[in-house]
């Protein structure tokens, strides 16, 4: 053998042997405990950076939101510093199940697909997909969607999952981020934009020339934070958390410092969960306006 | 993970037709530019220059955002394929002006002085001495470049074009299997490459007929 190609082999041995003695320390635990947490004095939270009104970046460069609200109540309450974690909707269970945020408070929706990956604290919000279009081209139903017509949807998110399961025939524009897929939207490229039903209401209001033409599509869910799996210490810290934070009806408080202004005072009841608690009454009211509204 | 496969196979293809239309169109615009340059046509030149340099030195995300999400600000709506041919061929077109630009400048001097002393034209000079010694010289980088187009192919998820890439992360976001998915996208990758890479030694091999003694 050469002696360049013999170097190299003994180089690439070595290289291997390094790697698979390092994981013989590796931790088999991929995500911290709330004492780790606490003795680091930082929490890392998993947000969205441009989904507004539920977690973006606000004129002054710091993140805002319904999500981001809670997320720096919970920080104050374990007694820790904040870092945020921006995440796209298709690698939140990625950032879980790799450690490298210790919750994700990106309006993460439950599901039980997801819930076999993650482990979901109390909800904090009420929310069903929706489907908004432009005013001069609604879509009220999925049948009017024609075969070349593309629905523009977020990778990762449950809209996505739902009308690839539900409705395969309609062919999908999918993005990575909010971002590109508001401005593709804006720009045409698809017939409308299938979301949160929470977040295309927000769309519709702030931008004149687009009707939410279907309100309420699919079943009615509740978004919840997560962390990764096995993670009890910090579950049941959260859970804790947002029990106790509803005797001051924190989230309604929530609710009207940040989403007030998009929604309205009307909205309210149907979108928050105080405490954990689903309230029949509200999901009721809900699927009786939706019905009204068809 | 075999529901995967034909997903992986559909994404291959679309990155394959698209990353190979984008070549080509680079190739054409890479010569196309050379020749403007070797010729210095006047105020093409200072255009081809501009161009190279801008396209040569920003990302093809960059260029891509601005073809596909700035440009209808502007009037001008384009497809997500044609974004993503027009984003390679332009980035790439610069990428193959440099690389046939400096198989060109290996030419010694003394070529063109043998040819013209010849009698040859310009043209004629260009046609039958330069091109063949500079393509042959230019080969092994216009081969690198390829497999960087290709490979470049792999942000193509901006413009919803479902590539390789996005391929991999959208299943990985619906599904959560993470390891096979990743592994499926390195194979589809290799499958895409490799058979470039080998063909493309073939060729260096086959077109090496400018170096000194050949």
């Amino acid at each position: 053998m050469k002696n360049s190609a013999k170097a190299a082999l003994l180089g690439l041995t070595f290289a291997l042997t390094g790697v698979l003695g390092m994981t013989a320390f590796a931790d088999d635990k991929v995500y911290r405990t709330l004492d780790e947490i606490k003795e680091d004095g930082t929490i890392n939270i998993g947000v969205f950076s441009d989904k507004s009104p539920f977690g973006y970046v606000d004129e002054n460069g710091d993140y805002a939101g319904y999500d981001v609200y809670f997320g720096n109540q919970l920080a104050k309450d374990l007694g820790v510093d904040l870092n945020y974690v921006s995440t796209e909707a298709a690698n939140r269970v990625e950032y879980l199940t790799t450690g490298k945020v210790d919750v994700i408070l990106a309006n993460f929706t439950v599901t039980p697909e997801r819930a076999e990956q993650v482990d979901f604290a109390l909800p904090y919000m009420n929310v069903a997909l929706g489907v908004v279009s432009p005013e001069d081209a609604p879509i009220t139903s999925l049948d009017q969607i024609g075969s070349d017509d593309q629905v523009i949807v977020i990778s990762g998110t449950t809209a996505e999952t739902y009308l690839v399961k539900n409705n395969p025939e309609i062919k999908l524009q999918k993005y990575d981020t909010y971002a590109e897929a508001k401005t593709a939207f804006e720009n045409g490229s698809g017939v409308a934009w299938a979301n949160d039903n929470t977040e295309v209401i927000a769309f519709a209001a702030e931008n004149p020339g687009y009707v939410v033409g279907i309100p309420s599509l699919g079943s009615n869910d509740t978004i919840a934070p997560a962390v990764t799996k096995g993670n009890d210490t910090l579950l049941s810290a959260i859970n804790d958390e947002i029990v106790s934070l509803g005797k001051d009806n924190f989230f309604h408080k929530d609710y009207e410092e940040t989403l007030l202004d998009t929604y309205g005072k009307d909205y309210e009841d149907t979108l928050v969960v105080e405490g954990g608690q689903i309230a029949e009454a509200s999901t009721e009211a809900e699927t009786e306006a939706a019905t009204e509204a068809e | 993970m075999k529901e995967y496969l034909p997903l992986y196979r559909d994404a291959l293809f679309l990155t394959m037709r698209i990353g190979w239309e984008g070549i080509l169109l680079a190739f054409v615009i890479g010569l196309v530019c050379v020749l403007i340059l070797h010729f210095r046509i006047f105020v093409l030149k200072q255009i081809t220059s501009f161009y190279i340099e801008l396209f040569r030195n920003t990302p093809l995300l960059v260029q891509l955002f601005f073809i596909y999400f700035g440009l209808p600000k502007l009037g001008l709506k384009i497809s997500p394929a044609l974004c993503g041919m027009l984003g390679l061929g332009l980035l790439g077109g610069a990428y193959m002006a440099e690389t046939f630009r400096s198989g060109l400048e290996n030419i010694p001097q003394i070529q063109f002085e043998s040819a013209e002393s010849l009698g040859m034209s310009r043209m004629q000079t260009f046609r039958y001495v330069i091109l063949p010694q500079a393509v042959s010289s230019s080969v092994p980088g216009l081969v690198a470049n390829v497999i960087f187009l290709l490979k470049e192919t792999s942000v193509f998820s901006t413009v919803s074009l479902m590539d390789l890439m996005f391929t991999a992360k959208d299943l990985i976001g619906m599904y959560g299997r993470t390891v096979e998915s990743l592994t499926l996208l390195v194979v589809f990758y290799l499958i895409m490459l490799l058979p470039v890479s080998i063909l493309g030694s073939f060729v260096e091999r086959r077109m090496r007929h400018a170096e000194f003694g050949n």
